[in-house]
């Protein structure tokens, strides 16, 4: 069973990954500022016996060591911890990433659809004058800053035409401007990627076979040479991935949109460890997840890889 | 609310069309930056907590919105015993939003809880510990037996910690459901709150002091300054409660919403390091660098005239505060002078440390520079991520020459300032003061002569003034933005506005 052996290995990948990142950020965090005085800021009259009593009572007072064990054991046991300022973590993850995963995805969709076909007609009819406008197009989408262009789009249709709420998540409408944001900064990038490796792949010699065997247009670009240029765009979509979670982060707080985003930035602004290291742990885990996924993918677009 | 999600999410998956929540007749919406997660009151210190606390709670002092104390949900009180105990005759026929009744059971179970195990995992505790006991003398008269007099107490019984909570509710379902679902005898009681996102309240029409005019209240939590505006612009919300003052020429262009401010409690000041290896242990190049800014442009400029310059670290809402004590003049010449003959060479380089969230403060930073440069001092800028500045640089004594202090404490007592910056050893005075200093700080806390302390706290600030430890720059308003569909909007200096009164057209 080469397929389970495979999938097995590359669970213990993403567990050491996990274990690596976790560790890592718990303790970089933990020496760049103490929750219990954060929580005690603002209070004129504490004392030192104030701040050890609050330590005490957030398990502050324990070595990393234990710290750190403890919060692994309750992943592996689905307890997540809780909150120094806001409760249970666990509900507040199960609100967070499916709303991050539906602006990702929803994010991902417009812009394969956008880009896809863009890219092939650039492609096939290279030089043109069409060819050079999506050119065109796709540098002024990557040079806009995403907080800039989320920023403008609120302007546009929240305030001056009113279409849309600026901010929140209250139904269908809210996904629009989010989505749109990240989705056309991710075409302006993907459409230059399926451009050029279809030209690539065109100039290739089974294409000239395909042709020679008198298929039509349409087949030969879509079934042939979409098909194999698509292992790079999956390969791109996969690395980007990790910088799409970055990126919906700012997103995200442009928008109020209650994602794992804004989770994180609360999370660190307040120094709330159990909070930080479970959005770190699920974002590994997704972005080893979806790295999988794409390697799972390549065996399928192009048979002649096999996973070892 | 994670079923409402969950269910919405599937609804959206499925490509279901829900239109929006339409907003009901009679209900405000406010937004503010921050969510304080937790609606327990002895577990915060946040002005956002308090903004949206004073529409939920009753303590048994309330504060109106000219600082004077009212009675809350005590009737009256008498000061007993040379200040030694407090005595409170309660309303009565009060209840909580719950329906349990108020009375002076629960009085004694939200101070035990407050002084207790539970009070000790927050921060509000500290602030009540001159309070011995509570002893119940009927079921409607309480007597606060104090360890020490305190001389702020009656103030801050209308505050955060002393807010009065359902014993019932809280013993029966938990603290968990009290820290989400929050239970008081307010204008408003609580109906859902979705964490990070919003809370929604309901007109409570049995409230003791009248039912509100509004049926409902909501408050949105939303983290960014341009989008808070956006909202108010395309009407998603009615008041703004942390509007950025960037934001202000934008909010009165736009014909739809007004800005309403009062003078408020925080104050900016740049603190000078005293002591060591650097020229500001020179009180000359401290005073120096004070009559080298001109504050009042500072104000112009960058609050849009929303502040006021000061002498001290205090407003002139402060109990403290000193008419006669006038700021140093804005005066490069003089200046100049001073730092020459401290021997200050043009050219010096000096370092300003300050928090890296405020975007104000980063545009004052930016202006502080150029008035500096203006005497020959090159200033450098050193923005410091907010809790690394609160934990790693101001206690451990880790700044350079100046750094950043912002304050404003909700009491309005100078004590609560003037104790954390000028006391040795407090988080705030790394650098220390002098015994005098200590010794003036220590009588006025112990001393419950209203004129007495008044008399030592305008010492205090007055010795701070000569020594120069500080420059302050201005006491910042409290603003707000307010839609034009509001009626009777009440601005609050501490930002803890009561809507019980408050009307929208529409």
């Amino acid at each position: 069973m080469p397929i389970l052996f495979y999938l097995s290995k590359r669970a213990l990948q993403a567990l050491l990954v996990m274990i690596v990142v976790t560790l890592f950020v718990s303790f970089a965090i933990r020496l760049t500022g103490d929750p219990a005085v954060m929580k005690l800021s603002q209070a004129a009259n504490a004392t030192a016996e104030d701040l050890a009593r609050i330590r005490e009572a957030m398990g502050l007072n324990r070595p990393f060591h234990v710290q750190y064990l403890d919060f692994i054991g309750g992943l592996f046991t689905g307890d997540l911890g809780t909150s120094f300022f806001r409760g249970p973590v666990a509900p507040l993850i199960a609100t967070a990433l499916p709303a991050t995963l539906l602006l990702a995805t929803t994010s991902l969709l417009v812009s394969l659809a956008i880009s896809i076909p863009l890219g092939v007609y650039a492609a096939t009819h290279r030089g043109s004058l069409a060819d050079q406008a999506i050119r065109v197009l796709s540098l002024v989408g990557l040079s806009f800053p995403n907080f800039w262009l989320g920023i403008m789009m609120v302007l546009l249709f929240s305030v001056t035409l009113r279409w849309l709420a600026p901010s929140g998540f209250t139904g269908p409408l809210s996904l629009v401007m989010p989505a749109a944001t990240i989705g056309i900064i991710l075409t302006a990038t993907n459409l230059r990627i399926v451009r050029t490796t279809m030209l690539d792949v065109l100039s290739a010699q089974y294409i000239m076979v395909a042709r020679a065997k008198g298929l039509s247009e349409r087949k030969v670009v879509y079934k042939h040479a979409l098909r194999n240029s698509s292992i790079a765009l999956v390969t791109y979509l996969g690395l980007q991935f990790g910088g799409l979670m970055g990126g919906i982060v700012v997103v995200e707080l442009v928008f109020g949109w209650p994602g794992m985003g804004t989770l994180a930035i609360d999370a660190i602004a307040q120094r709330d460890y159990p909070i930080l290291q479970a959005v770190i742990s699920i974002l590994a885990i997704t972005i080893v997840g979806v790295n999988l996924l794409v390697d799972l993918t390549y065996a399928v677009l192009d048979p002649r890889i096999r996973l070892e | 609310m994670t079923l409402t999600r969950t269910i919405l999410l599937a609804a959206l998956g499925a490509g279901l069309l829900l239109g929006g929540p339409a907003q009901a007749d009679g209900t405000l919406t406010v937004a503010q930056r921050q969510d304080p997660a937790n609606w327990d009151p002895v577990d915060t210190f946040l002005v956002a907590w308090s903004s949206a606390g004073a529409n939920i709670f009753d303590g048994l002092i309330r504060r109106d919105e000219n600082l004077e104390l009212q009675p809350g949900l005590a009737e009256s009180w008498e000061v007993l015993e040379d200040g030694m105990r407090l005595r409170f005759a309660l309303r009565q026929g009060v209840t909580f939003h719950n329906g349990e009744p108020f009375d002076a059971e629960a009085v004694k179970y939200t101070f035990e809880r407050l002084l207790g195990d539970i009070g000790a995992a927050g921060p509000q505790r500290s602030n009540y510990t001159s309070i011995d006991s509570i002893e119940i003398v009927d079921d409607s008269t309480v007597d606060f037996v104090m360890n020490t007099p305190d001389p702020v107490m009656l103030t801050k019984l209308a505050g955060y910690g002393a807010m009065i909570v359902p014993p019932k509710y809280i013993e029966e379902q938990g603290q968990e459901a009290f820290d989400m679902h929050p239970v008081g005898t307010g204008p408003f009681k609580v109906v859902s709150y979705d964490q990070g996102e919003s809370l929604v309240l309901e007109a409570n029409a049995d409230y003791f002091g009248g039912a509100p005019e509004l049926d409902g209240l909501v408050y949105r939590f939303i983290r960014e300054d341009s989008t808070r505006l956006a909202e108010l612009q395309s009407g998603g919300v009615d008041v703004v409660h942390d509007i950025a003052f960037s934001a202000i020429p934008t909010v009165e262009a736009s014909g739809n919403a007004s800005i309403v401010s009062v003078p408020g409690p925080t104050v900016q000041s740049l603190q000078f390091k005293p002591t060591g290896d650097v020229a500001t242990a020179d009180v000359r190049v401290r005073q120096a660098l004070i009559m080298a800014v001109d504050r009042q442009a500072l104000i112009d400029a960058f609050l849009a005239g929303r502040g006021s310059p000061i002498a001290s670290l205090q407003g002139k809402l402060s109990f403290g505060y000193d008419a006669a004590l006038e700021p140093y003049p804005y005066d490069p010449e003089a200046a100049m002078a001073l730092l020459a003959e401290a021997g200050v060479a043009p050219g010096t380089p000096m370092t300003i440390d300050y928090r890296a969230d405020n975007s104000t403060f980063a545009e004052v930073a930016q202006a502080l520079t150029g008035f500096f440069a203006n005497v020959g001092v090159v200033a450098e800028l050193r923005p410091i991520e907010d809790a690394v500045f609160l934990n790693e640089i101001v206690p451990q004594g880790r700044t350079n020459e100046m750094f950043q202090f912002a304050w404003g404490g909700w009491t309005f007592d100078f004590d609560n300032t003037a104790y954390l910056v000028y006391h040795s050893g407090e988080k705030w005075n790394p650098y220390g003061t002098s015994d005098e200093m200590d010794a003036l700080l220590e009588t006025q806390r112990r001393s419950a002569d209203p004129a007495e302390r008044e008399r030592i706290l305008k010492e205090v600030a007055r010795m701070a003034h000569d020594e120069a430890y500080h420059m302050p720059l201005y006491n910042e308003d409290t603003v707000y933005a307010v839609s034009n569909r509001v009626e009777n909007f009440v601005a609050a200096p501490d930002r803890r506005v009561r809507y019980d009164e408050t009307r929208v057209t529409e």
